[in-house]
């Protein structure tokens, strides 16, 4: 494995960490710039790429994502963080047991990764590594933010770490298409606005009694 | 080609008409219905739409019901007094959620079916609040959120799906025949959960009720009628590459058993129409995975028919709702007093839940026949008691809603026909095809 592609093997694991890192955090701002350092990494991975398989549809990529994600999502979000002192964290998380359970959920996840065989998709571009499990674990990560979080955004967090998973995974088992590509990221977009519209009268999700059954 | 990008174009040319979309959208929604008739004779095989017959089916559902909705909206939606979206808005909204459906039908690709179907939860997701209160807030977010989650989970599916043949596009893949091997297999089973998220598979259904329950009426139809179908035409067409015939058929079991289960305590009448929409996608589900041809001609009989059955129990649902100002089902009764709603919701719960002759009855009817023709004996047990506790809980449920206590409930006007015309339709259909195909039974 040469130079470049080890450092790429770093980020993915850096990537993992940030993920750890928006579960544990209480602080919605904070939540929401590890986001777009996260984007930035997948970015950084994406030109690294580029230069070493001299492919520009990398160099594109790597565009994309600085521009919609580290930029324009971020700046979305951190516009609907509302000023209330209140609102600019959760109280009463149980940060250490989130974390525990995150781990035990990411234990399993690669227990099932595993036990489907998934793991022998092997990367076009590492056809030498396991490297595809750092998106999946991250894809997995993101899930549990969805399922473990009240705050909208925090939820809205955990499916952009999906989507980023996704962007990852497809950059090292085969990018798809740049066009496809493109129109996943203006959905993910398009989401945030309706979440920033949604955002604006609900904050916090319980569950309701006429949603029951 | 020129009739596909008119399909896609007209709806837009329709919003131009901003000041007079009500009227504009319902005039594009006709000239799309008489557009479907050339499109009968030029189906498209290659290149970047993919039309068959199969898909022919799904994309006169969604015109039909579009169209339905629409004239059901211009009364309704004006009637509702807290919008938390403007009319023109709706109508617009409405306008992107038919055009993505459409082209999720339509496309060519793999990837941009994906695209397609997560743009229906985009466009539609607004439309939820259209009445808006706390409750369809909170239904909102959670239908943005698991379908999304869900959906995401799809995308993998469409990676491997490239990984394993070098393109996406589906006359090409689908040309080369069944394709087996490790990243085939893995892509068709996540499509199971990611898709299946939208076709209301079980335990990824959460997102359903809620949705369809808060939702105003014509929206419920629409999501029920069309976009589960649309989501399950989708996953029929990943389907397609390697059948993974039990996995599937074990699948749909399972979450119309749940389904039955789930109605038999509902207290919400559009809960309970939900719930029932799960059922019916998820016996659909069990026909298309059985690859035979009894399984398809009755998963596509079932879909048509019960997209007219089920949008009608919706419009009686709204119209219900209308009068009596609520949705719980022992708050409600005497409906027959008001003969017209009280004939539609009769009429739309027989079509839903498979009574002779609907059309649903003979699509149900074929799938069984294919489960037992490919030896699936234990599943065919569970799906026929399955199917028997919902006829039970559905119409039981109604039949309190009709005939219990007294009422005064008074409502006419176009609105309580186009329910009535819904579920004739789907008698219709029932009755079409047993003159027509009356050899294959």
């Amino acid at each position: 494995m040469n130079v470049v592609f080890t450092v790429i093997y770093l980020i993915a694991a850096l990537i993992v960490v940030t993920g750890f890192y928006i579960q544990s955090n209480k602080y919605l701002r904070s939540m929401v710039m590890t986001q777009a350092f996260q984007s930035l990494l997948i970015a950084i991975i994406a030109i690294l790429l580029g230069f070493q398989l001299k492919q520009y549809t990398f160099f594109i990529l790597a565009v994309l994502v600085i521009l919609l994600r580290s930029i324009l999502v971020t700046y979305f979000l951190v516009a609907k963080i509302p000023k209330n002192k209140n609102y600019l964290y959760e109280s009463r998380l149980p940060t250490t047991y989130y974390l525990l359970v995150d781990l035990a959920f990411i234990v399993v996840s690669i227990f099932i990764v595993y036990s489907i065989s998934f793991i022998h998709i092997i990367s076009r571009i590492f056809p030498e590594s396991n490297i595809i499990l750092f998106p999946l674990l991250l894809f997995f990560q993101g899930l549990f933010i969805i399922a473990s979080r009240r705050r909208t955004i925090a939820q809205i967090l955990g499916y952009i770490e999906e989507e980023n998973s996704l962007i990852l995974m497809g950059t090292f088992i085969l990018p798809v298409p740049i066009i496809i590509e493109s129109s996943v990221f203006l959905d993910v977009l398009i989401l945030v606005v309706i979440f920033s519209i949604i955002s604006i009268e609900k904050t916090e999700h319980k569950p309701v009694e006429e949603l029951r059954g | 080609m020129i009739y596909e990008i008119l399909i896609l174009i007209i709806p837009f040319i329709a919003m131009g008409f901003y000041r007079n979309i009500k009227t504009t959208s319902i005039i594009a929604a006709i000239a799309e219905m008489f557009l479907l008739i050339p499109l009968y004779f030029n189906l498209s095989d290659s290149g970047f739409f993919f039309i068959d017959r199969i898909t022919y089916i799904f994309i006169l559902m969604v015109s039909s019901i579009y169209l339905m909705s629409l004239i059901y909206s211009r009364k309704y939606i004006h009637n509702v007094k807290n919008r938390g979206i403007s009319e023109n808005v709706y109508y617009i909204l409405m306008g992107f959620f038919y055009v993505a459906m459409e082209f999720a039908l339509m496309v060519n690709n793999y990837g941009f079916m994906w695209v397609g179907i997560e743009t229906t939860t985009i466009s539609s997701a607004l439309l939820l609040i259209t009445e808006k209160s706390d409750i369809s807030l909170e239904a909102t977010w959670r239908y943005i959120i698991i379908v999304s989650a869900g959906v995401t989970f799809a995308f993998i599916s469409v990676i491997l799906i490239y990984y394993a043949f070098g393109t996406l596009t589906v006359t090409v893949i689908l040309s080369k025949g069944i394709t087996d091997s490790l990243a085939v297999r893995l892509a068709v089973g996540i499509a199971l959960v990611g898709f299946g998220t939208k076709v209301g598979v079980f335990p990824v259904h959460t997102w359903l009720p809620d949705a369809h329950s808060e939702a105003p009426a014509p929206v419920s139809a629409m999501f029920s009628g069309v976009l589960l179908p649309v989501a399950l035409y989708v996953l029929y067409r990943i389907y397609e590459i390697f059948p993974m015939r039990e996995l599937f058929i074990w699948a749909g079991t399972i979450s119309v058993l749940f389904a039955a289960i789930f109605l038999g305590y509902q207290k919400n009448y559009k809960r309970m129409f939900a719930y029932s929409t799960m059922e019916n996608m998820n016996i659909a589900l069990i026909g298309l995975s059985t690859f035979t041809l009894a399984g398809l001609v009755g998963s596509l009989l079932l879909l048509l028919s019960h997209s007219f059955g089920k949008a009608g129990a919706f419009y009686s649902s709204g119209n219900v709702f209308e009068m009596s100002g609520t949705k719980s089902i022992d708050s409600v009764g005497g409906l027959i007093r008001n003969r017209a709603s009280a004939t539609s919701m009769l009429l739309s719960s027989f079509a839903v839940t498979g009574t002779p002759p609907f059309g649903t009855f003979f699509g149900e009817f074929l799938i069984l026949y294919s489960v037992l023709s490919i030896h699936f004996y234990a599943q065919f047990s569970i799906i026929v008691l399955s199917l028997f506790l919902a006829f039970v809980s559905i119409n039981f449920n109604i039949s309190k809603m009709l005939f219990r206590g007294k009422s005064e409930y008074s409502q006419s006007g176009i609105n309580t026909v186009i329910p009535l015309i819904a579920a004739i339709i789907s008698i219709f259909i029932g009755i079409v095809f047993l003159v027509v195909y009356h050899e294959i039974l």
